[in-house]
């Protein structure tokens, strides 16, 4: 009796099997490595922001500091976003009715808030707390990038939880002065090996990796 | 020590049903078809989430920082003050003030879950004149006096209210001043558990209604005649407080007070207590009158000057030889303790009773040492204008035009014989106003929402009279109005908001000079500093009291006996459509989502039944079919009835249906036992969700107790439930910081529930509803066992509040196969809901049975008002995820995160957990190990605590101390003779 199947047939069966065997392990690892690339983390996202406010003209050119706006990033788990009152004080004198100041100006007139677009999103099953991050030493720019070269501020970091973990484990070459918080383009001296470990001492920073420290 | 007890039903009902409702075909079906939508839905672009500042920043909030405002609760016409943390504008957290002399820190079942009262989506929301909206300007001009006068006559004959009992000094002000304008309107002060004995009793005996106040702390020896001051009432969570404090020696060579209760239906008092003594109502005057007999009297015939008429009486009451034998011991115990004594009369039993209580307490010399009298801070009544019965009669004889009724639902709580509804029928116009359009807000032509107590500038009095503010969280969701704010409607001085009347009322009370700063004060505190009411002296009238108890023995009447009493959880019926409370489980029955005829095991027999039978219950012409339970420790031939249940034709959908209306059978407005009721069983059955429905200890040492003399002989009976048991398991690797560790004093606890509320609320656990509860599927994270010790018809009570022990060696650790429950190097058992695949065997392998798995998902139908009533701090858990006690890891990282941001380390008791916030006996202490002088490091080191389940090898983090009862030998003996 002839044989039902040709015999190249088992060639396409090793080949099927291989295949198969590759994609069980390859999909999933193409998976989990495609969740932390930009398109899915964020990372380098802009998204076009009801009042066109750029971080670059304010932070660099007229070296206002984050805190003016952000006021509340030393005392409690959000940094704070300004009330639309926060412009006046400076923007009674300089371009009061620019266009890209008008939502601010409705805002102001109507009585409601401007709808700025989420930028830097944690899942809500994480407990992030400014506060606690820039009293122990780790500065705006570490997380948010170089604020002060953004048009139109962009998500710096893949806010991955490997990302965070990446710090969380190894603190002390990414700490500064507490001085030092809000400067972009930190450099730090040359003897840093030696300064990240006084700072480390001096602000009591801990390595924590426990769940429960963000997560509750 | 520990005993055998005969256990009931081992597994829950249903156990071994499946699901309803679904095939296993359809089960499949859905089950690929949310595969193939899950993954279609991971394909979706990320949502974009908008933030949205504020326009202009209010002063003092900062987003993602928590505010706390002091403010109170009116409950049975006292105050108590709280402290309520608010989230963005938002009230999601109701605690006690430490300031206030009836809270100290702790807040009850009541307080707590009011919260969900606020944001329940039934709430009454417009304000409508028969079937149309209508608005508050139409009311007003509508009842203002130019217009009203024309309708009720000039003095105010056809006007009448009805509102609760109340001791606000603004109501009082505003009820004169209405009657300074219509000086014949008839005010009726009705509650459904407002009873007068107490009232008439000091009435009788001083001449004054006078009340007293009770420091338990002084007293040696306290009887409680039925009086559930331990975990109901106005006072109770000082009376626990001030307990509590002497029921746990530190030391082997401390001392404790003895408690007796004689009591019809179990109560946390009385299973707190040292004896409990069974005993129908009816014969609970007998009892007290021998006991007063027996401690006047004494061997030698009582005291020189002792008026005749009063000795007669009291030999009347000594002869009486129904009572049982435990009497004289009683007797001889109070008259050894001499003023350091209490007696303590429930404030539901007859005016006799509260003079006997009287009699006894100034024999004893007690006036000045355990107790102080003060005057009643209720609004007294107006002869002839209070209750309920007498407005039903001037409504039936056609006399009322008007009738406004504040907050009050007497067309659910009135007895049957009184028929309101039909009444109500001939009155001209009626005004209703209430937090929800209930039972008479649907029978009424007008219709107001009432502001909650969150919502509104109030006042109050607490019950030793300290006048306390009611201060507004939130502006009121649906426009409700206050009762101030309706009484205010009607003098018609313009239109008042609640703040300015308020205001207004303590402005003039201190005069203009200092009232800003006064004001302010108050405001911050939550209480009027110094206005607590000062101790008076009584004067008895022995004649008058002697003419009131005589000339005949009163004898408690044969045959089945009613009781009737508030309902542990849902009180009169008020919160029955709060899930937290009808969730909550009975402390004694552990019965939740319903109501039942509580029976002795003797009278079950008797009648031929058995837990869930239906019973149908007849008196004076009324009649209702309610399930039996049998409960050990009823008193024989009495049937206890729980108030508050079958709700039924009002807005309240939650609460509609659920348990039985025991209302109708009460034959006054206020009855609370009554003689001569018939039984007979239906022969059908009705389920009765219970938590737990095994209660013997099975001889194991999971509740440990003992005497506080066996405790002087054997201090260190404890000692084998301690220290590290031999063991391979090395245990994860700890930290050198912190680590967190709980103890609970089962001396100190009562069972009240306070803890399990508090947990509910802090850590946004759902309610799974009846059908959940029989299959055992409750979620609370700490619950309360309860276990019967001794005599199977007559056991001891011991309450074990039971949540995770944050084992250091802990069983469900090693079986996750995910990981998500990992040790933290604080010493925490962590629960990674995100990682929790649901394969419960981590609940499998927990010894102590702690684990709650989410079936459902519980958190999706909730409305959106409901969702505010969240605490941000803690995830929202899904379907199909874990959860147990976390130790309130958010109250710790919150307090670490602060004391990092001031560079300091943590102190201790700074870090508390949300069910040692509100225990009002303080049986609950958490800290760090690491501090030294910790409480919890002290209370460890105590030779009495333990681990449960020690022989495991768990070594659990929360120590249990054993409870100390301190019986009283004599009666021991006889007890175990018998």
């Amino acid at each position: 009796m002839p044989a039902l199947f040709p015999r190249s047939s088992n060639t396409l069966i090793r080949a099927v099997l291989g295949v198969g065997v590759i994609a069980a392990v390859g999909v999933p690892a193409l998976l989990m490595v495609w969740v932390r690339t930009p398109p899915v983390t964020g990372q380098h996202d802009a998204p076009r922001q009801p009042v066109e406010f750029s971080h670059q003209l304010h932070v660099k050119g007229f070296r206002i500091d984050c805190r003016y706006c952000h006021s509340t990033v030393e005392r409690t788990a959000s940094a704070g976003m300004p009330s639309s009152q926060t412009c006046i004080p400076c923007h009674n004198q300089v371009w009061r009715t620019g266009p890209l100041f008008a939502p601010v100006r409705r805002s102001l007139a109507s009585g409601q808030p401007i709808p700025w677009v989420r930028v830097n999103r944690l899942p809500d099953f994480v407990f992030f707390n400014h506060a606690i991050h820039v009293s122990k030493g780790v500065g705006c720019e570490t997380c948010h990038g170089r604020v002060d070269q953004m048009a139109r501020v962009q998500q710096a970091a893949p806010l991955t939880m490997g990302w965070c973990l990446d710090c969380h484990r190894n603190p002390e070459p990414r700490l500064r002065p507490v001085s030092q918080m809000t400067t972009m383009g930190y450099r730090p001296p040359s003897l840093q090996a030696q300064l990240d470990e006084q700072l480390a001492r001096t602000y009591h920073v801990q390595r924590l990796v426990t769940c429960t420290a963000c997560h509750r | 020590m520990t005993d055998d007890w005969p256990g009931f039903e081992e597994f829950p009902a249903e156990a071994e049903l499946p699901p309803d409702g679904m095939s296993r075909r359809r089960f499949v079906q859905l089950l690929g078809a949310s595969l193939a939508l899950a993954g279609l839905g991971a394909c979706m672009e990320r949502p974009r989430e908008r933030i949205l500042p504020y326009v202009t920043s209010p002063p003092d909030v900062e987003p993602g920082t928590a505010e706390w405002y002091a403010t109170s609760m009116t409950l049975g016409g006292y105050g108590i003050g709280l402290l309520v943390k608010s989230r963005e504008g938002r009230p999601i957290k109701i605690e006690g003030n430490p300031d206030h002399p009836a809270s100290l820190g702790a807040a009850g079942i009541y307080q707590q879950a009011s919260l969900l009262q606020l944001y329940d989506p039934q709430r009454s929301k417009r304000l409508r004149q028969d079937r149309k909206p209508s608005d508050w300007q139409s009311f007003v001009s509508q009842f203002a006096p130019a217009s009203l006068r024309g309708r009720v006559g000039q003095r105010g004959e056809g006007l009448h209210f009805l509102l609760e009992p109340t001791a606000s000094p603004l109501l009082a002000s505003l009820l004169g001043r209405l009657r300074d304008l219509y000086p014949n309107v008839s005010v009726h002060l009705y509650a459904p558990l407002a009873y007068s004995g107490q009232r008439t009793a000091a009435v009788t005996a001083f001449g004054a209604a006078l009340m007293p106040l009770y420091d338990v702390r002084q007293a040696d020896v306290i009887l409680a005649v039925d009086s559930d001051f331990l975990g109901s009432g106005p006072f109770h969570l000082r009376y626990a407080r001030d307990f509590a404090e002497r029921r746990r020696p530190s030391s082997p060579d401390g001392s404790m007070s003895r408690l007796y209760a004689i009591e019809p239906v179990p109560s946390v008092t009385g299973t707190s207590a040292d004896h409990r003594l069974r005993a129908r109502a009816g014969d609970l005057e007998g009892i007290l009158g021998a006991i007063a007999a027996q401690v006047i009297l004494g061997p030698s015939g009582g005291p020189e000057g002792l008026p005749d008429a009063m000795a007669a009486v009291l030999d009347r009451y000594r002869r009486d030889e129904r009572n049982p034998g435990w009497v004289p011991e009683i007797a001889r115990d109070l008259a050894a303790a001499g003023h350091r004594s209490a007696v303590v009369v429930g404030e539901s039993l007859p005016p006799r009773v509260h003079l006997l209580g009287h009699l006894v307490n100034l024999a004893l010399g007690n006036i000045g040492t355990t107790i102080r009298y003060v005057k009643r801070p209720l609004i007294e009544p107006e002869t002839g204008h209070d209750g309920l019965a007498t407005l039903v009669e001037a409504m039936q004889a056609g006399a009322v035009h008007t009738l406004v009724m504040l907050d009050a639902n007497p067309a659910y709580t009135a007895p049957a014989g009184l028929d309101f509804r039909r009444a109500l029928g001939r009155v001209g116009e009626t005004v209703s106003l209430g937090l929800f359009e209930d039972e008479t807000g649907r029978l009424s032509q007008w219709h107001l929402p009432l502001a909650h107590y969150l919502e509104s500038w109030d006042d109050c009095r607490a019950y030793d009279g300290t006048a306390g503010l009611v201060q507004p969280l939130i502006a009121p969701l649906y426009g409700g109005k206050t009762v101030a704010q309706v009484l205010g409607a009607f003098l018609g001085e313009g239109d008042w908001s609640s703040h300015d009347l308020v205001r207004a009322q303590w402005s003039g009370h201190w005069g203009k000079a200092d009232a800003p700063e006064r004001w302010n004060e108050a405001v911050q505190r939550g209480i009027v500093s110094d206005t607590a009411f000062s101790p008076l002296t009584p004067l008895p009238r022995w004649n008058d009291i002697a003419a009131a108890l005589g000339p005949r023995l009163n004898q408690g009447a044969g045959g089945m006996e009613l009781v009737f009493q508030a309902d542990p959880c849902v009180y009169d019926g008020r919160f029955a459509n709060n899930a937290w409370l009808q969730e909550l489980p009975d402390p004694m029955t552990k019965l939740a989502w319903d109501n039942a005829a509580l029976v002795s095991p003797a009278t079950a027999r008797r009648l031929r039944v058995e837990t869930g039978d239906e019973l149908r219950l007849r008196q004076g012409g009324q009649q209702l079919t309610i399930a039996a339970l049998v409960h050990p420790g009823m008193a024989d031939e009495v049937l206890g009835l729980r108030l508050g249940y079958g709700r039924g034709s009002g807005d309240e959908s939650l609460a509609e249906g659920v348990g039985v209306n025991a209302y109708p059978l009460r034959m006054s407005e206020t009855s609370y036992s009554s003689p001569g009721v018939t039984i007979d069983a239906t022969g059908a059955h009705h389920q009765l969700a219970r938590t737990q429905t095994h209660w013997g200890l099975e001889g194991r040492p999971i509740a440990l107790h003992t005497t506080l003399a066996h405790y002087r002989e054997q201090p260190n009976f404890a000692r084998e439930e301690r220290g590290s048991p031999l063991s391979l398991y090395r245990g994860p690797p700890l930290g050198s910081g912190d680590q967190w560790a709980m103890t609970i004093d089962l001396s100190a606890c009562t069972g009240c529930s306070a803890c399990v509320v508090a947990c509910q609320a802090e850590n946004n656990i759902p309610v799974v509803g009846k059908e959940g509860v029989l299959r055992s599927r409750e979620m609370h994270w700490l619950r309360i066992d309860r276990y019967f010790t001794g005599d199977a018809e007559d056991p001891q009570v011991i309450s074990q509040p039971m949540l995770c022990q944050h084992c250091e060696k802990a069983p469900c650790e090693y079986v996750c196969p995910v990981e998500a429950t990992v040790h933290s190097p604080d010493g925490l058992n962590e629960m990674v809901y995100n990682r929790c695949v649901g394969t419960r065997f981590c609940s499998n392998n927990c010894p102590y049975k702690v684990r709650r798995f989410n079936w459902f998902d519980y958190n999706a139908e909730l409305a959106e008002t409901e969702r505010m009533a969240k605490n941000p701090e803690v995830t929202i858990r899904a379907r199909g995820v874990m959860e147990k006690c976390t130790f309130c890891v958010q109250r710790i990282r919150q307090a670490q995160i602060a004391a990092g941001l001031e560079g300091r380390e943590l102190h201790d008791g700074e870090v508390r957990t949300a069910c040692q916030q509100a225990c009002p006996s303080q049986a609950i202490v958490f800290g760090s190990l690491t501090h030294p002088n910790a409480e919890v490091v002290r209370r460890r080191a105590e030779p009495r605590s333990y681990t449960v389940l020690h022989e495991l090898g768990t070594e659990p983090r929360v120590r249990y101390l054993a409870r100390l009862t301190n019986p009283n030998p004599a009666l021991q003996r006889e007890r175990d003779g018998g």
